[in-house]
């Protein structure tokens, strides 16, 4: 059961003929696509912010290629980072949105929010990076050191953070599922936070997140560091000081590259949209409410 | 107006949480032997009161109804003897239905309210009917939410000798007074865990645990130990004489009274209304405070509405 019910649900076919569907809310301007952070969940995660927002502004929403309702395509190459970035383009397209802002939570949301704004310029009005999912800006968190050490190697037994680990999620994903949003849904009173996304995450597909994992990312830190730069657009980055799956000094790094403010949110984890809904949908609303008429067309 | 006096035996309270609304007026009613601390919130009518449950919370329970409210209503809240910021008497006599209800009337006294919609959590039944009976000129409505209530079974579980010594403290062996001496805490985790069986109660959970770290073993035990005033037949006659409109909320997990106490209250009062929550605890207003609110919103608007009819004719 939802607190609101899309208007349009549809589906489009993206460049490489993969189907990503999308749903629009409500009917103000500007648009807001709230983006989703796939293939391990969908687009329900922003479900506290859907109701919301779409009172005053036009809501778009899609599930990522391999989760939801969109389709499940098993080769690494299907997750390219311009495939991914190529489906926020089509969704844009199909559901008829010249400008949006952008709003988008940890690597799926945040980067690729930063790439189509690089690219696009003309049709980003803002963005709204939460929980700022930059790659390479800073060492990673030592958890996805640690797993990420053994992805690929058959274990005795999977425990903490060896659990990332391709044998493991084929042999027991839920498990994986559980562990990871516990670690990065820490704080206090979280556990519907985690049962949504453990149920979002089991939506989803083992194979796709296998290649997701396995797929290429084609830059380095001086191509991030200069993709950030080049985004012209106001920003807003909010982050948890607790956040134990991007650290919180790439959320400074990035402060620094674009010139954009910092909300750190004291105590917090990752995902604040889901545990902090109304905080977020605040710094969204005044966010929004901060921006320009528009762009020149 | 009443003074803030200190207490006579030294009361450490907890660091209270930041609050949605804060009160426009605090202050105390003065007994003969200690005080009766209340608030009240917006203005508009009717008048609502919360009716305090068992000392084992305060008034915070009403966490999620005063804040909504209050912007529609004038609305008093009050800490029963014993919690929160009232005092902490040990006398039994103090706790006795008759006296609540007493204190009911002597706080809608002070706080301006003639008659009011009372909306009630638990053993607030009790001095909820006794004042009833006694001045129904002064209730436009009754809200009895989980109430405990002689009209059903007993909670076969909670049927443990308070004053006994114990070989353990198993389950509701805690509701002993020697395991409160001993782990009073560990009273109070229990007896809310039973309170909110729903999945995702961690923070009401929480926060009741802090409630009842407000009060302390011995002045809790007093309540138990107050001698009762009103026997069945009394309460029985006492219900069916209630004219007021009134709602009966309950939870179908109940585990703290019994499910069969809210549906038997609801039908010793003449045109009660039963609503049950599927699943939901003996807090449902803390659990589920938008639906809980809505039901009483809808009910006062009902109230109001027939109010307007027989004004009009």
């Amino acid at each position: 059961m939802r607190a609101r019910e899309p208007d349009v649900a549809a589906t489009v076919t993206s460049g490489d003929g993969v189907r990503i569907a999308y749903e629009t809310f409500g009917s103000g301007d500007p648009t807001l696509v709230l983006l989703p952070s796939a293939p391990i969940i969908h687009s329900r995660q922003w479900k506290g912010q859907v109701p919301c927002l779409s009172r005053s502004w036009r809501v778009v929403t899609f599930d990522g290629r391999g989760n939801g309702n969109s389709d499940r395509p098993t080769e690494p190459e299907a997750y390219h980072d311009d495939r991914m970035v190529g489906d926020l383009e089509a969704v844009l397209d199909a559901s008829g949105t010249h400008q949006a802002v952008l709003v988008g939570l940890c690597f799926d949301g945040v980067w690729r929010s930063i790439r189509f704004a690089a690219a696009n310029p003309g049709r980003v009005l803002g963005i709204v990076a939460f929980s700022v999912g930059v790659p390479f800006l800073t060492p990673s968190q030592p958890g996805y050191v640690t797993g990420g050490a053994t992805f690929d190697d058959e274990l005795a037994e999977y425990q903490g953070w060896a659990k990332m680990n391709r044998y493991h999620w084929r042999q027991d994903y839920a498990d994986w599922s559980q562990f990871f949003f516990s670690e990065i849904a820490s704080e206090p009173h979280s556990t519907k936070l985690i049962e949504d996304a453990v149920g979002w995450a089991l939506d989803g597909s083992v194979d796709a997140m296998l290649a997701d994992h396995d797929a290429d990312f084609p830059y380095d830190r001086a191509a991030v560091e200069a993709m950030c730069r080049s985004v012209t657009c106001p920003m807003l980055l909010v982050h948890g000081s607790e956040d134990t799956c991007q650290p919180i000094a790439r959320a400074h790094i990035l402060a620094d590259l674009t010139g954009a403010p910092l909300v750190v949110v004291d105590g917090a984890d990752h995902l604040i949209p889901g545990r902090h809904p109304v905080l977020a949908n605040l710094l969204i609303r005044d966010f929004v409410r901060s921006l320009p008429e528009g762009l020149p067309a | 107006m009443g003074t803030v006096r200190a207490p006579e035996r030294p009361v450490v309270r907890p660091h209270e949480q930041s609050r949605a609304r804060y009160p426009d007026r605090t202050d105390t009613v003065e007994r003969d032997d200690g005080w009766i601390a209340w608030e009240a919130y917006g203005s508009g009518d009717p008048p609502i009161v919360f009716v305090p449950p068992w000392q084992i919370v305060h008034s915070r329970v009403w966490k999620a109804q005063i804040p909504d409210f209050a912007r529609r209503h004038h609305v008093i809240a009050f800490d029963n003897r014993g919690n929160g910021r009232s005092d902490r008497p040990v006398d039994p006599a103090t706790h006795t239905t008759l006296a609540r209800a007493e204190n009911l009337a002597a706080v809608m006294d002070a706080a301006g309210a003639p008659s009011a919609v009372l909306v009630g959590l638990s053993s607030a039944s009790g001095p909820m009917i006794v004042f009833a009976a006694q001045h129904p000129e002064r209730v436009l409505g009754l809200v009895f939410v989980c109430p405990a209530t002689p009209f059903g079974e007993p909670n076969p579980g909670r049927d443990v000798p308070f004053e006994d010594l114990l070989p353990d403290d198993d389950g509701w062996r805690k509701e002993n007074i020697h395991s409160w001496r001993r782990n009073f805490r560990g009273y109070l985790e229990f007896f809310f865990s039973e309170a909110f069986p729903e999945p995702h109660s961690t923070k009401q959970h929480e926060d009741a645990v802090g409630y009842g770290l407000d009060t302390d073993a011995e002045s809790l035990a007093a309540t138990l130990r107050a001698p009762p005033t009103v026997d069945l037949d009394t309460v029985s006659g006492m219900c069916a004489r209630i004219g007021a409109p009134t709602l009966v909320i309950q939870g179908t997990d109940e585990r703290i009274s019994h499910v069969t106490q809210a549906s038997g209250l609801a039908r010793a009062i003449p045109h009660a209304r039963l609503v049950l929550i599927e699943g939901g605890g003996h807090i449902v207003n803390t659990r589920d405070p938008v639906r809980v609110n809505l039901l009483i919103r809808d009910f006062i608007q009902t109230i109001k509405a027939s109010g307007n009819a027989r004004a009009r004719t």
